[in-house]
């Protein structure tokens, strides 16, 4: 077993203990700082896979920016993480046919992928994630990457237009 | 080559580990080394030497929120920024005059917020 294997379990570890404590947690904020947890390691997965350039994008974009969405969507909203509001679903019944879901799932899946091929392994190595990615983005792929700026424009106009109300009534406020 | 590649991320490793060791350890330390005297008085919240009233998390506005969407749209431009930066040297004029572009419609989008007073503080 190499070093990157033994990295790869841990990251992996944390990335779905990210995901089972975002579930089990009861405080809002806490789930998402899990799920950050979640992100980070999945971005040292991407950093195993010598995705570079998307291991960073991963940091900045997810762990940064959508979380940083979250928290102020959390902030927004009205919530009481009293504990005696919890309510416990589903019977021993509910609960039976959830780990069975979940075990056939698991088969299911392992079967899949058991003896999947997943063809050659990519040739060498691009030491440089990002020129690569940049030659082809701005190079063979304008338009697409001018319709992205088209994209965030409307995201951007279409977030403006339906969180800030217009006209006179907004003045008053 | 896959070698040196796993190996300079060790240092990262290293990196990382010294990153989360150092306030835990300087925190751990500071435990042990100041005498611990709780009473209700020092327990309270510091508000700047106001009372603190009712749940510290409260329903903010729903206008703050824009300024984390334009946050997110400007970060996702910078993802766009960099590989740009890379290659900037080969691909020459061509690439500055789309990225020219790029930063022309998000600008665009900026001046509406601006117009449309987004950008202000209340």
């Amino acid at each position: 077993m190499s070093g990157t294997d033994i990295a790869f379990f841990l990251l992996a570890l944390a990335a779905i203990a990210g995901a089972v404590m975002m579930l089990q947690l009861t405080n809002v904020v806490h789930m998402v700082l899990s799920l950050v947890m979640t992100f980070l390691a999945i971005a040292g997965l991407y950093v195993l896979l010598s995705a570079e350039f998307v291991a960073v994008v991963q940091v900045l974009i997810y762990s940064g920016a959508i979380t940083i969405i979250m928290l102020f969507a959390i902030m927004l909203t009205r919530h009481h993480a009293d504990d005696k509001e919890r309510q416990t679903t589903g019977g021993v019944g509910h609960k039976a046919a959830a780990a069975f879901a979940v075990l056939a799932f698991g088969l299911a899946v392992y079967a899949g992928i058991r003896t999947l091929d997943f063809g050659a392994d990519g040739s060498a190595l691009p030491a440089d994630n990002a020129k690569a990615i940049g030659q082809w983005l701005y190079s063979y792929y304008t338009i697409p990457f001018e319709i992205v700026s088209v994209l965030l424009l409307v995201a951007l106009i279409g977030a403006i237009v339906l969180a800030k109300k217009d006209g006179k009534g907004a003045e008053d406020e | 080559m896959s070698n040196i590649y796993a190996n300079s991320y060790a240092i990262v490793f290293v990196f990382l580990c010294l990153g989360v060791l150092l306030p835990v350890g300087a925190l751990t330390l500071g435990r042990w080394l100041r005498p611990h005297v709780p009473s209700e008085a020092k327990e309270t919240t510091y508000e700047s030497g106001n009372n603190p009233f009712h749940d510290s998390r409260i329903q903010f506005q729903v206008r703050y929120y824009l300024f984390a969407l334009l946050f997110v749209i400007f970060d996702v431009e910078t993802v766009f920024f960099y590989p740009w930066a890379v290659v900037y040297d080969q691909l020459g004029l061509f690439a500055f005059v789309e990225m020219v572009l790029f930063i022309t419609l998000l600008a665009l989008g900026l001046i509406y917020a601006w117009k449309k007073k987004v950008l202000r503080w209340m």
